[in-house]
């Protein structure tokens, strides 16, 4: 028991835990509002690495170095923001994919300060309990995740939630209401990019030392299509859709079902094309995803209670 | 007469070297409801886009007054136009695809306060300051189904004019409200129109191709075409005037 609670599966676990934040909070960014964000793992990467490199460079606790990690990301994104959300919507899949590269290739070309591809760390778990250390740890980001899930299904019937999908459905009119969207966004992007970046911060222990691909194009798109696969407007459906890839292909093929070592690499390659396939048939067959249409059971319940008051 | 709301000077608007609009003067909404017809082209859509900024103006100012105050609100953004009490509704049928017509004017009622990311307890708050504002609505326009979509042109057509509506605006800029309305439907939005203008002070601007309407409810026309503002008047000096005639109702149908 001890053995798995300290072992693999618990790495692989919590992994997929960190993703299913991350699926979620491009739920929040995509499914709701409509920016499409393709540089989400750069964020959260930026999360990552600055979190490290206080912790390593400059000797600050685990705590304070999360909550500086942080801020810096959502006032990174702030600025990131502040240039292209007013673009159209392809204009910002590729101003944040154009971010997503800058990062990307700052991290590998300043090895003085990342150490590159040689790898940044160690970064040690915040506290030491012997053989529960990781386990208790998986735990306490299992609980920042569900509340981010309790954040998002609370978000998408509120106000704001509400102003969100007026966005994303027709910006123009929601600005005509006298809504100031643009402010709206920029603010909300910044705070969910500053959520990637808490999650990117507590993922750095998981992995103890960093390199440059845990952040790369790979990761955006395996997201997105876990997203697109779940069901993009749907709560649950990062968490669906990262199950469905990340969790099937690398938690449960690569661990539990025993594979000749000599096909494992093509089980690497194969793993993308068969994201790809999956997304494909679902597209063809399911157009919004395995969850499907989103059904805003919340009005007619209200509408129930209504009546009932008046009866 | 009222005081005017809106100035406008030497505004003008071209696409592509033609000029859509050329207004040197004009002022507007002396009247509880104030008609503006024109042939087609003439110019009225984009003039009302030029009034809530949803186009830019070439040149030219535009003045709004609220309490007695001219604004010059030819460069503010369409969205703070609004909250200063100027709205349109669209020609063109306008919805929110996610947002049942519920959904759609709690959007529309909910002040800025509510829509910070944070307030996502406010739900429950904002439904009870505002429920009885929409079921008025909701009882007067009777939809087939207000916890579903609009689902006809003329259910989204009413309910792009209720989200304006519920906003409580001073002035209320409608291009073509009636078009694609059941005769029903257009009875009952007249009776509201008159007792909005009457009793709440609203000003309304409308833009239409049923010139009974015009006849029937504006208390001033103006006549646009090609860009211009030609003639304005009480509705009955307007419909008899030569130009008008010639140039937009033609022989027989006045």
């Amino acid at each position: 028991m001890g053995q798995i609670l300290s072992g693999y599966y618990i790495y692989m676990l919590s992994i997929l835990v960190v993703y299913i934040a991350l699926a979620t909070i491009l739920h929040a960014q995509f499914g709701l509002t409509g920016i499409a964000n393709f540089g989400l793992s750069a964020i959260w990467g930026f999360g990552m690495y600055a979190c490290a490199l206080l912790i390593v460079k400059l000797n600050i606790p685990f705590v304070p170095a999360v909550i500086l990690a942080t801020i810096l990301t959502g006032v990174i994104s702030m600025g990131i923001s502040r240039i292209i959300l007013d673009l159209d919507s392809q204009s910002v899949l590729v101003g944040t994919l154009a971010f997503l590269a800058i990062i990307e290739t700052l991290v590998i070309s300043e090895k003085w300060l990342t150490n590159g591809v040689m790898g940044l760390g160690p970064v040690n778990y915040p506290f030491d309990i012997g053989t529960y250390t990781k386990f208790v740890y998986f735990l306490i980001i299992l609980i920042f995740t569900i509340v981010l899930l309790f954040y998002a299904r609370k978000l998408e019937s509120s106000p704001p939630g509400r102003l969100f999908l007026s966005i994303q459905d027709n910006e123009p009119l929601s600005q005509s209401l006298g809504k100031s969207t643009f402010r709206r966004k920029l603010v909300f992007f910044a705070f969910t990019s500053a959520l990637a970046g808490f999650f990117g911060a507590m993922a750095a222990p998981i992995y103890k030392y960093l390199f440059p691909k845990y952040m790369g194009p790979a990761i955006t798109f395996t997201l997105w299509i876990a997203l697109i696969l779940g069901a993009r407007k749907r709560i649950f459906g990062g968490l669906v859709g990262v199950v469905a890839t990340i969790g099937l292909f690398d938690v449960v093929l690569e661990t539990v079902v025993p594979i000749p070592s000599k096909y494992a690499g093509i089980l690497y390659n194969t793993k993308y094309f068969l994201y790809g396939l999956t997304l494909i048939l679902v597209l063809m067959f399911r157009p919004s995803g395995i969850l499907g249409e989103k059904a805003r059971s919340i009005n007619t319940a209200n509408t129930g209670k209504i009546q009932k008051m008046e009866g | 007469m009222r005081e005017k709301k809106l100035h406008l000077k030497n505004v003008m608007k071209s696409f592509g070297g033609r000029k859509v609009v050329d207004i040197p003067e004009l002022t507007l909404g002396t009247h509880g409801i104030e008609g503006l017809i024109g042939p087609n082209g003439a110019g009225k859509t984009t003039l009302i886009n030029l009034i809530t900024h949803k186009l830019k103006m070439d040149c030219g100012q535009i003045l709004y007054y609220t309490n007695g105050d001219g604004i010059d609100i030819s460069k503010k953004p369409i969205d703070e136009i609004a909250r200063l009490g100027m709205v349109r509704t669209n020609q063109i049928i306008q919805d929110f695809q996610s947002l049942t017509i519920r959904d759609s004017l709690l959007l529309s009622l909910a002040t800025p306060m509510y829509e910070n990311f944070y307030n996502i307890f406010s739900e429950r708050k904002l439904r009870k300051t505002v429920e009885q504002e929409i079921e008025r609505y909701l009882d007067y326009f009777r939809f087939e189904n207000p916890d579903g979509h609009a689902l006809s042109a003329g259910e989204k057509k009413l309910l792009d004019i209720i989200r304006c509506l519920v906003l409580k605006p001073k002035v209320l800029l409608m291009d073509e409200p009636t078009c694609g309305l059941p005769q029903d439907q257009i009875e009952l939005f007249i009776a509201l129109m008159r007792k909005k203008t009457a009793e709440e002070g609203m000003t309304m601007l409308i833009v239409e191709h049923d010139l009974d309407l015009i006849w029937g409810v504006s208390e001033n026309v103006y006549f646009m075409a090609e860009g211009e503002i030609l003639i304005q008047g009480p509705p009955d000096e307007v419909r008899k005037n030569e130009t008008v005639v010639t140039k937009y109702m033609g022989e027989g149908s006045a």
